[in-house]
């Protein structure tokens, strides 16, 4: 039997399994600290923009090569994502902006600062020079010799998949093992017991959003240097809200996110590579895209069984400004 | 109980809460408005530039020559988008789902296009228009209906809903309304059949001697009346009315005899039935067909006017002529300046990032005032009142 | 301070509080309080609702900024800018409403803030945890999640929180609001245990049989003042409601005599939500039930579920001999119910809109306010809202304010404008003259009684008994879900506190 289709969607769902990861992960740092975040997309968009003109720079202009380059490039759309999270931080946490219309700005504005900031970056508004340099890609070692082509799935990885993989070790250690992750979803189910026992709320919230901008910039980054090997205006699809689905349908728990991530990330792929499959041949490859968010809905209906927000996400805080 | 009240009756001829609170909107909108041109200034003059020849360009462009015809009809599809938001916004229902009810809503529109050219033209776009406004309700509907049965959050499955609209769009653009006609070229992009004349809103702006490139259609004075409507639902109506009570309090709309769930599914429906028509410009007055590279995002966008205009429907009117003042502006960068087009988007991202803000500020202290106030008027009025009546008051016993 | 006995002066105070002042917007919540706490002594603060002992306390646990004054703490003066200073000064609060993360098993409540080293060693945790909490008694185990829990171990949780961080003061604001009757008898144990611990306790209360149990001293407010401190001893329960409300209390408005007519509410074995365990009861015309009761043993769901907001699972509702069972709260209404909530800002107005639009509430598509389909005819509702607004004196400076400008009182009484105008033949009055002041009682329940004298029947759930006492014809006690007894109006309080607590009030056969 030759699974070399197989194969090849399961390397590709590992790549798409990085970005939601990544996003999502972002995502569970802020919506555990209590503020909502669905401007994970625009954080994206700033990740692909500034992270795609990091590694031109610090490889080309800079000439530092491989792997710095791309290494810097991915460090700089993260950094990005960080300092344009700061706005929603600033609104949601400070002036007690709704959380959703934060949201709703940050994605709106990130279209045009990334058609801004390619314009000044690149002399082009929607798209950096295509065939940018990356970091070399990886065959696992005897996962990639599996019989019937599925080895395909563990050869061309690029390291970053490897991070984001083993990424869930010490976020779920930060989360649950660690003052920080206690004192952190403290705030997001009940913000008035942590201030009440003397930790300020603020603090840690900007931490979560700062997280989820390093983490959806990140992301992005590795998107466009390390996936597309450029920038393009709209490239991130909606990732950000397939990420915030799988944020969802995970419970806001890293270890399930993982799975919530790899079911999506193979949707995505499966389009791409195993459209003459049985039965999937049938469907169109539009109706297979859309999984990830039918998903999410039946299980946000509780259909099948329950999912539960931190209680405090969304709500603003009165307490955290001047605590 | 026949105890006159002691009210003065100059009391009531202070000013009125609501002019206060519009007067505050205003001042708010005026603050966050210099922020952000201020703001933009700052990036104007590190390319060199003076903020004022800039700024005088992009108000020129808005005023002069065609310039009123394209702001109103960027203006267009916004007035709609932001009043979709509007109406569900009252009862506390955040439906940023108005961008996925346009876009699937142009499907049914689209097919009613094509398919029912038969019909005369006074008849066909009407109908068009109802099969988009039908499409918008059944996508909104989803969300109501999963809010009031399972009270899966509206935020949430209408995010998930505009994922949808957009892979749905896409296979109806790549099966049912693909294109038939033979192409002229042969590299052409993915798009539906022409519409027939039939189905086009007629050009509005030649009256006002704007070329027809602007594209200034029927369709703005629609949006017009279905921004009076609005207001009309919300202030005189009953649902609106019910909406204003669901939106604030639940609990006494409930025990008031106000079913919410009914409320909120009617209100998902009218603001799928808005969100409908927000399509309708780029099909039947930009392009007369669907495009596979649609304008999207108008329904986020409308978001961003909503605010812009306090969810209030006469006043996002003047938001959504604003937005597309600045919009239209984009070209006088262009053929004036050396500062990108794209700075537009960035004066407009610092403009609604500035007025949420700011609104949230000029709330919170309005607020404040209105209870020191209330607290000040109430020790006033206690001591004009005398003491307490004691005429039936028995000493108690045991 | 004022009526310092001098033989209690043995050691010296632990917490001092000097002519302390806040203001809030409108407001001057403590105006030049003053207060001593002694080592080891339990310390009642009793005082109506809205008489500043919980801003007080709280202006002491570092909540909110004093604007005037000085807190002395073991002798030195300390600026107590939050919680943590509070904490660290060796003073812990227990508010009425808990603050615990729900999803957090006990110990992660019991450490948070407090948590150690970066990382966290839970099984160590554990272990204090339960020390701490088997060295007082409670009976609660480290390692189950809040959410699990019950109300009153919820609040031992709360107490151990406070422990741990070796507080040595221990402010309860309301403590036994939430519990049963038992739970409240395991927190006085508790609390005595704590006592003889040498731990100092501040028990917030308006409960005056509690605080003449558990107190040592007592300290009362009344409208923002300290009006005297006493113990137990010199005071009796009605010389501290007399502090309290600065005026004998138990007042009596003279009842009108009316002929008792038809069963109005008749409620047939109603069972619902394991909180309503088979009530039935019947209110007739001219009539007064009291339903008397401590609150959580389904006082609410009764007024509930007569208003349709709720469905029982079994057992009927009839009005005027319709059966009115699962029908919408709209057409209750309009079959002729009103309803005064026992929380008014939850369930009677909604606080963002104008007066005129709050008295339509629950009329609003009355034939006589449409101009047509779907459309109000605001005109109307206007001159409505300008009538009764003067008829109830609700004290506004326009019809167009918003109803959440409004004191607790007049937004009562534009409650009691919106229910009474629409002719009901049956009033739900469910807590209501709660937080009001007395002037304001006075108002209410001479409206009350009026809906008598003009022959409508009235179900009056109420929580205190002074209440109940002052306008019910017949007395019923209402004990986990069920009607445990019946009383005449001149019964004993004593005979009345049975059936309050379950046991078997030998049911009084009718006497009206």
């Amino acid at each position: 039997m030759d699974l070399t289709d197989l194969g090849a969607a399961i390397g590709i769902a590992f790549t798409y399994f990085t970005i939601i990861y990544l996003t999502g992960l972002g995502g569970l740092f802020s919506e555990r600290s209590g503020i909502v975040n669905i401007g994970l997309e625009g954080l994206m968009i700033i990740g692909t923009v500034t992270g795609s003109f990091g590694t031109h720079f610090f490889t080309t202009e800079l000439g530092w090569g491989l792997p710095w380059g791309p290494v810097m490039g991915l460090a700089f759309g993260a950094l990005c994502g960080l300092i344009f999270s700061s706005v929603h931080a600033l609104a949601t946490i400070t002036f007690r902006v709704d959380h959703i219309v934060s949201g709703v700005v940050i994605n709106l504005v990130a279209v045009g600062l990334a058609r801004f900031l390619s314009q000044i970056f690149f002399g082009q508004a929607t798209q950096s020079d295509p065939g940018q340099p990356h970091l070399n890609t990886i065959d696992v070692p005897l996962l990639s010799d599996l019989p019937g082509g599925l080895g395909r799935a563990f050869e061309n990885l690029s390291p970053a998949v490897f991070v984001a993989v083993l990424m869930v070790f010490p976020v779920t250690f930060a989360l649950y093992r660690t003052r920080w992750g206690l004192r952190l979803r403290s705030t997001g189910e009940n913000p008035e017991a942590t201030r009440s026992l003397g930790v300020r709320v603020a603090p840690l919230r900007w931490q979560g959003v700062l997280l989820s901008g390093l983490l959806a910039g990140l992301s992005g980054a590795f998107l466009s240097v390390e996936v597309q090997y450029n920038w393009r205006e709209g490239q991130t699809l909606g990732l950000g809200f397939i990420s915030l689905a799988a944020l969802i349908l995970s419970n806001w728990n890293p270890v399930r996110l993982m799975g919530a991530a790899a079911l999506f990330g193979f949707a995505q792929a499966v389009p791409l590579r195993l459209s003459d499959a049985p039965i999937i041949s049938a469907l169109p490859p539009q109706f297979i895209r859309m999984t990830p968010y039918v998903v999410t809905i039946v299980a946000i209906a509780g259909f099948v069984g329950r999912v539960r927000p931190p209680a405090a996400a969304g709500r603003a805080y009165e307490g955290a400004g001047t605590s | 109980m026949a105890v006159e009240s002691k009210i003065p009756a100059a009391a009531r001829g202070a000013r009125p809460q609501w002019l206060e609170n519009v007067l505050g909107q205003l001042l708010a909108l005026t603050i966050a408005l210099v922020i952000a041109l201020v703001a933009g200034a700052l990036i104007i003059i590190a390319y060199g530039e003076s903020p004022f020849a800039v700024y005088g360009a992009i108000v020129e462009f808005a005023v002069t020559d065609d310039g009123p015809g394209y702001v109103l009809a960027i203006a267009t599809p916004l007035i709609f988008s932001a009043l979709a938001l509007a109406v569900c916004f009252k009862a506390g229902l955040f439906n940023i789902g108005v961008e996925g009810q346009y876009l699937f809503a142009m499907v049914p529109a689209t097919w009613a296009a094509l398919e029912l050219d038969f019909l005369p033209g006074p008849i066909h776009v009407p109908v068009i228009l109802i099969a988009a406004m039908l499409g918008g309700m059944f996508w909104a509907a989803i969300p109501g209906v999963l809010k009031t049965t399972t009270g899966a959050h509206e935020v949430v499955t209408t995010i998930m809903l505009n994922g949808i609209a957009v892979s749905f769009l896409s296979w109806a653009l790549n099966n049912p309304l693909r294109f038939t006609e033979s192409s002229a070229g042969t590299n052409v992009d993915l798009r539906s059949d022409r519409f027939a004349d039939t189905a086009l809103v007629g050009d509005m702006g030649q009256l006002f001697g704007f070329r027809p490139s602007a594209h200034l259609s029927w369709l703005f004075p629609l949006a017009i009346v279905a921004a009076v409507l609005v207001w009309f639902l919300i202030k005189r109506m009953r649902l609106g009315y019910e909406a204003r009570a669901v939106g604030s309090s639940p609990g006494s709309a409930q025990a008031g005899g106000i079913g919410i769930g009914t409320v909120q599914v009617k209100l998902f429906l009218i603001s799928g039935a808005l969100a409908g028509l927000v399509g309708m410009q780029q099909l039947l007055a930009d392009k007369g067909y669907l495009p596979q590279n649609y304008q999207a995002q108008l329904g986020f966008t409308g978001i961003a006017v909503a605010f812009l205009g306090q969810n209030n429907a006469i006043g996002i009117i003047f938001a959504a002529i604003l937005w597309g003042a600045l919009s239209r502006g984009e070209s006088a960068l262009q053929i004036r300046t050396d500062v990108p087009r794209e700075f537009v988007i960035i004066l407009q991202g610092i403009l609604i990032l500035a007025v949420v803000i700011v609104y949230q500020i000029a709330k919170r202290r309005l607020a404040r005032r209105q209870l020191q106030r209330a607290g000040a008027e109430e020790q006033e009025l206690e001591d004009t009142s005398g003491p307490p009546a004691e005429v039936v008051l028995a000493e108690g016993e045991r | 301070m004022t009526t310092d006995t001098g033989a209690e002066r043995t050691a010296p105070p632990l917490v001092v509080l000097e002519h302390i002042t806040k203001r809030f917007p409108g407001v001057v919540a403590n105006d030049d309080v003053s207060l001593e706490l002694r080592p080891g002594e339990v310390h009642a603060l009793v005082g109506e609702n809205g008489a500043g002992k919980s801003t007080m306390m709280r202006v002491l646990y570092g909540m909110y900024p004093a604007d005037a004054g000085r807190i002395l703490v073991r002798g030195n003066e300390v600026n107590i800018s939050s919680p943590r200073v509070a904490i660290a000064n060796g003073i812990g609060m227990v508010h009425q409403h808990f603050v615990l993360v729900d999803p957090f098993t006990v110990t992660e409540n019991v450490i948070l803030g407090d948590e150690g080293r970066h990382i966290l060693d839970i099984d160590a945790a554990h272990e204090r945890v339960g020390e701490l909490a088997e060295r007082y008694g409670f009976s609660v185990r480290p390692s189950a999640v809040v959410e699990d829990l019950s109300v009153g171990e919820e609040q031992r949780v709360e107490i151990l929180k406070a422990l741990y961080r070796g507080v040595d003061i221990l402010i309860l604001d309301e403590p036994t609001a939430v519990l049963t009757p038992g739970e409240a008898k395991d927190l006085f144990a508790n609390l005595r245990s704590l006592r003889a611990d040498g731990k100092s306790i501040v028990f917030i209360s308006h409960k005056l049989d509690e605080v003449l149990e558990i107190a040592d001293r007592i300290t009362v407010l009344r409208r923002g003042k300290v009006v005297g401190e006493t113990t137990p001893a010199q005071t009796s329960k009605a010389k501290l409601a007399e502090m309290m409300v600065g005026r004998p209390v138990l007042f009596r408005l003279e009842k009108p005599d009316v002929e008792r007519g038809e069963a109005v509410l008749r409620i047939d074995g109603l069972l619902g939500e394991g909180t309503l365990n088979g009530i039935s009861l019947e209110v007739h015309a001219g009539e007064i039930v009291g339903i008397a009761g401590v609150e959580g043993n389904g006082q609410r769901e009764l007024a509930e579920t007569i208003i349709g907001l709720r469905h029982p699972a079994q057992g009927s509702v009839v009005l005027n001999g319709t059966d009115i069972t699962g029908w919408s709260v709209k057409d209750i209404r309009n079959h002729g119910v009103a309803y005064i909530p026992e929380d008014r800002h939850e369930q009677g107005l909604v606080l963002d809109m104008t007066l005129w639009e709050n008295i339509a509430l629950g009329r609003h598509d009355d034939a006589g306010f449409s101009g047509g389909p779907g459309v109000m005819l605001i005109r109307k509702i206007k001159s409505l809202a300008d009538r009764l607004i003067r008829k109830f004196d609700v004290r506004a400076r326009s019809i167009a304010v918003t109803a959440g400008t409004l004191s607790g009182g007049n937004q009562q009484k534009l409650i009691l404008a919106r229910e009474l105008d629409s002719d009901p033949k049956l009033l739900i009055a469910a807590q209501p003259t709660r937080g009001l002041d007395v002037g304001a009682i006075e108002f209410v329940w001479r409206q009350i009684l009026e809906q008598k004298a003009a022959g409508r029947a009235v179900l009056l759930i109420s929580a205190e008994l002074d209440e109940i006492y002052a306008l019910s014809d017949r007395i019923l006690t209402l004990y986990e879900g069920r009607i445990t007894g019946e009383y005449a109006p001149d019964a004993e309080p004593e005979e009345i506190g049975v059936g309050m607590l379950g046991g078997d009030g030998a049911i009084t056969e009718e006497a009206s």
